[in-house]
């Protein structure tokens, strides 16, 4: 799921999903996340784009995120085990991921995206 | 071998067929972990720290598992469709619990083997441009695909603009100071430059590793590139060490019998061979010519 919010297509970010078959892996020691996965996190968090990470979690009916990155959150140990766990164990199965700028859609089967494009459809580039 | 490249499209080569073939030959798996475990190396990343890796070209997921094994996260695009099913059932299976086959290296208990793989799977064509956010990863592998973009499968296609946009696209989603280690395999010395030349005119910094560089099997090219530009200095004083290493792995290679350096032609019945050889002659008791200034000596030509 982490990479389908984080998807751009060209200015079209964040991209809508339309979940038909989510699938959360209940991880039996979810809470011994260890250190290596919560500096993992620390790293991401300058990455993530916050707003769409919860616009994107809520669409995939996850409300358990808070609207807010702050300072003090992200230093709680806690909070980014559930982060991890959020970004690693839930994935969309099947769904669409539709581009808000220009509506193009990008079908999910088997948790697999296709975002094949057309040559007419990509960026130009001069040779 | 032919080259499966001239035969048209990847997704069209790469079908279900070819994919369970591929990942059921066990000389097909040794040679893409090596070749991956090599990629890491030169990718300088830090064994203590999980990193965010794109991998372009992840067919079956081969490389992905590697990854795994090194506990990095990794996200895997390939044109094949049925490539990537045979790398979602693996991961499936993983989340089913049957990783059990996941071998943990002798000795090293690591706490951060992941139960769970943790890789994530896009169906996208490198060639149409990287659909990511910028400065989104910590570094890029490709096994074995860079050299599909030399060819166009219809008119519309252009390699040297698929290359440069792919390589444009790449340089922006990758971190500061991020390095790609790209592995292909080129058909001839002018697919190789036209790569390296669209990779530096994007602004990469970097160049061509080559891996055994004198066997025409095992010979294997790496595109070493950094984003940095002022880690190109870095790169190239690490080059040399990056050689040395090369020369090892020849040296192995020769040993193995892979290929044999071609032994000098001149110089074999010089002087002193010829009088070490006639002291030992004298040492076993045989009647040796005495040694004079005409010991060893050329003849003259006839004409």
């Amino acid at each position: 799921m982490r990479n389908n919010t984080k998807e751009a297509d060209g200015k079209g970010f964040p991209l809508r999903i339309t979940a038909v078959e989510v699938r959360v892996v209940d991880n039996p020691d979810a809470t011994n996340v260890g250190q290596r996965e919560i500096d993992f996190v620390k790293n991401m968090l300058p990455v993530l784009d916050w707003p769409a990470l919860v616009q994107a979690a809520s669409q995939l009916g996850i409300p358990t995120l808070p609207p807010q990155l702050t300072e003090q959150l992200a230093q709680d140990p806690a909070f980014l085990q559930a982060l991890y766990h959020i970004l690693m164990n839930v994935h969309l199965v099947k769904g669409m991921l539709t581009c808000p700028a220009s509506g193009r859609e990008f079908p999910v089967t088997d948790g697999i995206v296709n975002m094949m494009l057309e040559e007419e459809e990509c960026e130009r580039v001069r040779v | 071998m032919s080259r499966p490249e001239l035969s048209g499209h990847a997704s069209i080569f790469y079908n279900e067929r070819e994919a369970r073939k591929y990942n059921s030959s066990s000389r097909m798996v040794n040679v893409q972990r090596e070749i991956t475990l090599r990629a890491i190396e030169l990718l300088l990343l830090s064994p203590d720290k999980a990193s965010y890796i794109l991998d372009i070209g992840c067919g079956s997921g081969l490389s992905g598992q590697v990854l795994e094994e090194k506990g990095h996260i990794w996200v895997g695009c390939d044109v094949s469709r049925d490539m990537l099913q045979v790398a979602h059932e693996r991961i499936d299976d993983s989340f089913d619990g049957n990783n059990k086959n996941v071998e943990n290296d002798e000795g090293s208990d690591e706490v951060h083997d992941p139960p769970l793989s943790t890789g994530d799977l896009l169906h996208h064509d490198m060639g149409t441009g990287l659909p990511f956010r910028p400065a989104t990863f910590d570094a890029c592998i490709s096994i074995s695909a860079l050299q599909w973009l030399c060819y166009s499968n219809s008119a519309s296609q252009n390699p040297k603009r698929r290359l440069l946009r792919f390589f444009s696209q790449l340089y922006a989603i990758l971190k500061k100071s991020a390095r790609a280690v790209l592995q292909f395999y080129p058909e001839t010395a002018e697919q190789a430059v036209l790569i390296s030349e669209c990779a530096t005119a994007v602004g990469f910094g970097g160049g061509v590793v080559v891996d055994y560089p004198n066997s025409t099997k095992a010979k294997k090219h790496y595109l070493v590139l950094s984003c940095d530009r002022t880690s190109s200095k870095q790169v190239q004083q690490s080059m040399p060490s990056v050689e040395e290493q090369t020369h090892v792995s020849v040296s192995a290679a020769s040993r193995k019998g892979i290929d044999k350096p071609i032994r000098k032609k001149k110089g074999i019945k010089t002087k002193e061979w010829i009088i070490k050889k006639k002291e030992t002659q004298r040492k076993r008791g045989k009647s040796v010519r005495p040694d004079t200034k005409y010991t060893a000596r050329r003849r003259p030509t006839k004409f």
